[in-house]
């Protein structure tokens, strides 16, 4: 099984890298790994070198519509009808 | 940590900085960092969740931060003396003169511009810290420090207290602000929470510590900070962090 995928925040500016979301815009697809893009990537916002952002383990605020889905969309169940 | 020890920037106005700096001809910000950041990197990655402790100086009319962009941290600003014009993309345009303090929360985006626009230096006091949940919605919020007022008497400025500034984030800053001979014990929340003291000015001890204006000192694990200040002036932050 593959590692969980992993969120890196930037200590120039605050920017996040999440593997799960990649940044499809700057070319990354989701699911990168941190390892997998280049050491002289920097930050696309202010240009820190990647070797200064950090991993972190924060999870998203609630109700932020940014949230990554890891995987298939899985529809809820139909609710059972009950007849009395 | 000596004041000596920190990492020191001399940013400028003119020359390869131009964008990121404000301020003309030739503004000045001088930046003394306790921890990484930018181009100094000493090894000491931060203090639990804070990450950044500027000690910051904006000469120049002009001088200061052009408009930049910041994500997720929480940044705290105190200003110890001139006037600090704050602009972001909340919606706020605020001037900050000595005392006052701000935290923007920059969530998930915002952007900020911090500048000296009077021809007396600024000082202020910059802190990051790291929030406990990732996009927020962007925030800024502000209140004042009267040093005499609260003579001789630790405030709380920022954490879960009466009339501080509340962040998403498990932390305290507080600031003391003394003429006498004090002596005060510092009980953190809980062993495992960190204690930063950082003398603005003046002379404390901390624990068995002398530390004079600017030193600083970080402590993990201890159930109470003894802390003894002299009989001048004196001014002191205390950051509390949760590992």
């Amino acid at each position: 099984m593959s590692e969980e995928l992993k969120r890196f925040i930037c200590l120039g500016c605050g920017f996040l890298y999440d593997e799960a979301l990649g940044l499809p815009e700057h070319g990354i697809a989701p699911g990168t790994r941190w390892a997998d893009i280049p050491e002289t990537w920097a930050c696309p916002d202010c240009f820190t070198p990647k070797r200064l952002f950090v991993m972190v383990e924060i999870p998203y605020a609630a109700d932020e519509p940014h949230l990554p889905r890891l995987g298939p969309i899985v529809s809820p169940p139909e609710p059972s009808l009950h007849v009395i | 940590m000596r004041a000596e020890a920190r990492g020191y920037n001399k940013l400028q106005s003119t020359g390869p900085l131009a964008s990121y700096i404000s301020g003309h001809p030739e503004a000045v910000l001088i930046r003394h960092s306790s921890f990484n950041f930018g181009p100094y990197q000493a090894g000491r990655a931060g203090f639990g969740r804070l990450r950044v402790f500027g000690d910051e100086v904006f000469s120049g009319p002009g001088c200061g931060y052009n408009m930049h962009r910041h994500h997720n941290f929480i940044i705290c600003a105190f200003v110890l003396q001139g006037e600090l014009t704050h602009i972001n993309t909340v919606g706020n345009v605020d001037r900050l003169t000595s005392g006052d303090y701000y935290a923007f929360s920059a969530g998930s985006g915002g952007k900020h511009c911090e500048v000296n626009l009077k021809n007396d230096d600024m000082h202020a006091i910059y802190m990051w810290f790291l929030p406990d949940q990732l996009l927020l919605p962007p925030s800024y919020r502000r209140s004042h420090f009267d040093a005499l007022a609260n003579r001789n008497q630790l405030v709380t400025l920022v954490g879960n207290a009466d009339g501080a500034l509340r962040v998403s984030q498990d932390v305290t800053v507080s600031r003391l602000s003394s003429d006498a001979v004090m002596a005060l014990d510092y009980v953190p929340r809980s062993a495992s929470h960190g204690v930063y003291v950082f003398v603005l000015e003046g002379e404390v001890h901390c624990d068995d510590v002398a530390l004079a204006r600017r030193d600083s000192r970080g402590i993990w694990g201890a159930e109470r900070i003894n802390l003894r200040t002299g009989p001048q002036e004196t001014d002191l932050m205390i950051v509390e962090t949760a590992p």
